[in-house]
């Protein structure tokens, strides 16, 4: 069993994505062994208002909730994102929100943004946040947005220890600085069982249960992700809890 | 299948890439199938002097010696330098396999010539550092980093020169580097660096072929490995970029 916290489809306006749809996201996933994925749209990461790409996401996703669960971007700076939250709750099977302060210029732990984690903490959510979606030396001259630092990130988990984190894209949180108290897990797209060893250190210091595989498809290829858990020198157990069951928990999944 | 990793690094001379000790390198190599990683020890930053280059081969002459067999060596040198092309003939004769260049010139730049043709005469590999900035930031830090036009200009200069531009995956856009290097046909490309994106190894081989390429990790070991893995490749093709172009490079090497 797999579960991959961390994939997108839609069009990305700085770099050509090839087949980024539900359906070539399925096909990705049956290629790798993939069972189930938390996928976001690329336009909710652009857009004014994001919440088109969100209702474009439950729409494209239709019958394959079975497989694909969705995370919504919301503003917190809009008027209405209340009732965009309850839309995606009630109504659009979303199962969290996919943040991302540095395109839409807020911090994590800005008072609007805070209000709107809880709301969607109190929906049960998951909050996902990128650290970066674009490794910055490939960026496109008009894509500005920060790398979000180890410490605004350590900062609203601080914050809001009870809430649901899911961070993606993550590298160079330094495991000791992590709240103990804290809900969270770090996908391994961009960590190491290898040479560096940051998957280790991470289990070591937090515990077994704040790994999550994660790809980064359509963006990255998945292979990497999928050869850590391969090499992790870490028993069937540990690597179970990364392949999915950590992300199964958070998620409140029911999986034989 | 075999793998040779053509771009990677050792610690040593002071100086620290994010492991605790070598055999972490052994390691690694051992757990993803990688028989042979061809190192070196380059300043990053700035000038330095000929004493401190020498340190740095000096402490990858001992890990090919610790770890003979496994570890290969990349003489790095700083062009321009008055003993240069006599530490090239000190670490050929010590058993290194090629001439690491970082980013101190352009590496059309006159200074680096001397270098270039020494390398012709001994038939040896460059390897050089390179990228394609697509910020400020990026061509601020590194003002004088090679990107694929100035190896374009350069094997226009030495066309007989086995130039490999370094990390197709470390060395900003990568698109851009693709189609100029189409330009150059006698200039390999490593497919080392921590990117991971899709299409960028399959871009590789359909625009510039799979005889150009090169595996490498730079340190990015299992997205090294499974990038390449990833790419829709025959096995032909993935048996060329993971040891059968490098194996021919190797056999070049003229012996005096």
């Amino acid at each position: 069993m797999l579960i991959d916290i961390n994939t997108w489809i839609g069009a990305w306006p700085f770099r050509h994505l090839e087949e980024a749809t539900v359906s070539g996201l399925l096909k990705r996933m049956d290629r790798k062994g993939i069972d189930r994925a938390i996928v976001a749209h690329t336009g909710a990461a652009l857009y004014r208002d994001p919440h088109p790409a969100n209702v474009d996401l439950a729409r494209q996703i239709g019958k394959h909730t079975d497989r694909l669960l969705p995370v919504a971007t919301l503003l917190p700076q809009n008027p209405g994102w209340q009732e965009d939250l309850r839309r995606c709750h009630q109504d659009l099977g979303f199962v969290g929100l996919r943040l991302y302060p540095q395109y839409h210029e807020y911090r994590l732990t800005d008072e609007p943004a805070l209000d709107l984690i809880d709301a969607a903490h109190d929906c049960g959510f998951v909050i996902q946040v990128p650290q970066r979606v674009e490794d910055r030396r490939t960026r496109h001259p008009w894509d500005v947005a920060r790398d979000l630092s180890g410490g605004e990130i350590i900062e609203a988990l601080r914050a809001r220890p009870k809430v649901k984190w899911m961070l993606l894209n993550a590298l160079g949180l330094a495991a000791e600085d992590l709240p103990k108290e804290a809900n969270f897990l770090v996908d391994i797209s961009r960590m190491t069982a290898v040479l560096q060893r940051n998957m280790q250190r991470l289990l070591d210091v937090a515990g077994n249960d704040k790994l999550a595989f994660g790809t980064g498809m359509v963006f990255k290829v998945a292979d990497p992700a999928l050869l850590k858990l391969e090499v992790l020198d870490r028993g069937k157990r540990v690597r179970e809890a990364i392949a999915w069951r950590n992300a199964a928990k958070m998620l409140g999944l029911k999986v034989r | 299948m075999r793998m040779i990793d053509m771009h990677m690094h050792v610690k040593g001379a002071g100086v620290e890439w994010g492991w605790d000790h070598n055999d972490r390198i052994i390691e690694a190599a051992d757990a993803l199938g990688i028989e042979q990683i061809a190192v070196s020890i380059p300043v990053v930053r700035g000038m330095s002097t000929h004493d401190r280059v020498r340190e740095c081969n000096d402490a990858v002459i001992d890990a090919m010696r610790q770890y003979e067999g496994r570890i290969l060596g990349w003489c790095y040198v700083i062009p321009g330098q008055k003993q240069s092309l006599q530490e090239i003939d000190r670490c050929l004769d010590a058993g290194m396999i090629g001439i690491k260049l970082y980013n101190q010139y352009k590496i059309w730049d006159p200074a680096v010539h001397p270098v270039l043709e020494k390398a012709i005469d001994a038939g040896v590999p460059v390897l050089e550092h390179a990228g394609h900035a697509t910020t400020r930031i990026f061509q601020d830090e590194q003002p004088n980093i090679s990107d694929a036009a100035d190896f374009v200009m350069a094997a226009h200069l030495y066309p007989e020169c086995m130039l490999i531009e370094a990390h197709i995956g470390g060395g900003g856009d990568w698109e851009w580097s693709i189609k100029q290097l189409r330009e150059a046909p006698s200039v390999y490309l490593d497919t080392s660096g921590s990117i991971i994106d899709e299409r960028m190894i399959d871009m590789c081989v359909s625009e510039l072929g799979a005889k150009r390429l090169l595996f490498g990790t730079d340190m990015t070991m299992e997205g090294g490995v499974g990038k390449v893995l990833a790419a829709n490749l025959t096995k032909a093709q993935r048996e060329m970029i993971f040891y059968r172009n490098w194996e021919a490079i190797v056999a070049r090497r003229r012996r005096t």
